[in-house]
């Protein structure tokens, strides 16, 4: 398996005591979706900006195993890094078409128009996550769980090869959320993607879409691993404060946090 | 393209050239349009076409045409840069005004008329105080808050502030009411000031290039309108862009509103109507701006010149006129907002 990402030492201080990610350490190979898992404020989203550059942060980022990330432009990380944000609010009502067109920046410079190729680029991505019957709606009319799938068409537009969604279920429902993280897997898995990286703070949804799990409480990685070996009840004990029961069926783990006898 | 938006299309591209014959038709010496083309066709052609009166000549040629021009000039600039600002800043309420240039122009038009001596160009005041103005909103906004948005558009206001209060103080101490009375016209906006050929050739120089690096960017306008993180991921450095597109619309903005004085809600209006019919996508809205701005003007400019028999103030009268043409095209598209 070829490695697509490896972070060593990323650290980031928001303020002098505000540390938001120490000594972060982490890989990541082709094929796989890996899960930043966590309580709010344990650095997930900060990990992701770091990652993106759209933070600046002590340590390096090694992709494709080998290139720092800081001798990269940022068009190039553009390409290689697509960034799905936890939802867009949007001042304008774009047509869906036109924004996810957007996605296209990176192979643009500052004064060029998109071509047809662009367009079907557009149209090849619509087809693949099936929301062609969208392209023509407005964005301010979409629901949450359509929303975040034209924000994945306009990464996949984007032509990246690892995916970061920063908690991509976080406005969903299950039904919608099972939806946009089986596309996610779906990419991974058929190669459109070389891997997926998203943060997430449930760990039941988490155990059943990821293949590598790393589990973050006050910016540090406590465990880092398959989901059977880190969703380890004492683990989450620790990170979350909470009593979880582990249940393990046709191989697959389930924690499901308990309900607290205490008032 | 859908005929629903190919209309509108073809409506506003007409729209300005009509505009423009319009205007050269009217005015208190009656000529017929027959007489007006030919005086344009000769002064384009001069050897096909033989040439009407010199009266007519001088009316159409010396008065009328370089007023349209300059009126048309006027909108497409505040109307363009109006465009882009809305989208960069992510404010569909702000113009270029916003950068504190109509108060740096204001009062260094003020300045000079109340105390300089006449043979100091009031155009050059204000086009320096207006630049000057706006870098300092810009120095400010990139000092503490690296160029952001916020940092823009609070910068903006407080230079603005600023400059208003010293337009005031310059009023009060204006030495005769005469003086007083040209600040006040001046500040009112007044297209005819522009309208000479030399002066007209002065705001092409500077607003074409200006207006064609817009339209070239008219795209990235999109990206830039998605907030800066998603415009960085995006492989855009949205800091730098927005500065080289901002200081682009401070610039032409300067320069029309130093011969013209301050004309509002332009900027601030043809956008959006420009929005509510063919939707939000910059590639078409900054193009339109252009066209519908320019249209508006002349037509504005039409009408502050022919409504009454004493000339009306441009800048009132386009507020006005502004003011209840937006209404009814909110209240048609009330659900684009809502």
């Amino acid at each position: 398996m070829r490695c697509v990402l490896r972070v060593e030492g990323l650290s980031y201080t928001y303020s002098r005591d505000l540390v938001a990610l120490r000594d972060v350490e982490f890989e990541v190979y082709s094929g796989e979706v890996v899960t930043v898992l966590g309580p709010n404020g344990a650095g997930k989203t900060t990990l992701l900006k770091c990652i993106l550059r759209l933070l600046e942060p002590r340590g390096v980022v090694y992709i494709n195993g080998k290139r720092r990330w800081d001798e990269l432009s940022s068009r190039e990380l553009a390409k290689y890094f697509g960034y799905v944000p936890q939802t867009h609010h949007s001042i304008f009502a774009y047509r869906v078409l036109d924004f996810i067109l957007m996605g296209r920046a990176p192979h643009h410079t500052m004064f060029s128009l998109p071509s047809r190729r662009d367009y079907e680029k557009v149209h090849e991505v619509a087809k693949l996550l099936g929301i062609e019957d969208l392209l023509e709606r407005s964005i301010t009319e979409l629901s949450g769980g359509q929303m975040q799938l034209v924000l994945i068409a306009r990464a996949l537009v984007q032509e990246a090869k690892v995916l970061l969604l920063d908690e991509p279920t976080a406005h969903l429902d299950i039904v919608n959320s099972v939806r946009v993280l089986s596309v996610v897997r779906k990419l991974v898995k058929s190669g459109r993607v070389d891997a997926a990286i998203m943060a997430m703070h449930d760990p039941v949804l988490a155990a059943s879409f990821s293949d590598k799990v790393l589990l973050m409480s006050r910016g540090r990685v406590v465990a880092c691993g398959s989901p059977r070996d880190v969703l380890r009840p004492e683990v989450l004990r620790e990170v979350y404060g909470v009593d979880f029961v582990r249940f393990e069926h046709c191989g697959f783990v389930v924690v499901v946090p308990r309900a607290s006898t205490e008032v | 393209m859908s005929l629903r938006k190919l209309v509108p299309k073809l409506f506003v591209s007409f729209s300005l050239p009509l505009a423009i014959l319009i205007s050269l038709l009217l005015g208190h010496y009656r000529t017929d349009p027959k007489t007006v083309l030919e005086v344009v066709l000769s002064a384009v052609f001069p050897h096909l076409i033989h040439s009407p009166p010199e009266t007519v000549r001088v009316i159409v040629l010396l008065y009328r045409a370089p007023r349209a021009i300059a009126a048309a000039i006027t909108g497409a600039v505040l109307a363009v840069s109006g465009a882009a600002l809305q989208s960069m800043l992510r404010n569909p309420l702000v113009d270029t005004y916003i950068l504190g240039i109509a108060s740096g122009a204001g009062f260094g038009a003020a300045l000079a008329i109340a105390f300089l001596p006449p043979t100091v160009p009031v155009e050059l005041v204000a086009f320096c105080f207006s630049l000057i103005a706006f870098m300092l909103a810009f120095v400010l906004a990139w000092s503490w808050g690296r160029g952001g948005v916020i940092a823009l558009v609070l910068s903006g206001v407080i230079v603005n502030a600023f400059f208003s209060a010293a337009l005031a103080l310059v009023k009060y101490l204006a030495p005769d009411p005469h003086r007083l009375a040209s600040i006040v016209f001046w500040l009112m906006g007044d297209i005819g000031q522009a309208a000479f050929w030399y002066k007209i050739m002065r705001m092409l120089a500077i607003s074409l290039p200006c207006i064609l690096v817009i339209w070239f960017m008219r795209w990235r306008l999109n990206v830039l309108s998605l907030g800066d993180e998603e415009a960085r991921a995006l492989g855009v450095n949205p800091t730098v862009e927005r500065g080289l597109l901002t200081a682009i619309c401070a610039l032409m903005t300067s320069a029309t509103v130093a011969y013209t004085g301050i004309i509002g809600w332009v900027g601030l209006l043809v956008p959006h109507i420009v929005r509510l019919m063919l939707g939000t996508d910059n590639r078409v809205v900054v193009t339109y701006s252009i066209v519908f701005g320019a249209t508006y003007m002349v037509l504005a400019d039409d009408l502050a010149r022919c409504l009454t028999s004493e000339e009306l103030p441009i800048g009132v009268l386009t507020t006005i006129m502004g003011a209840p043409l937006y209404i009814y095209l909110l209240r048609r598209a009330s659900g684009v907002w809502r």
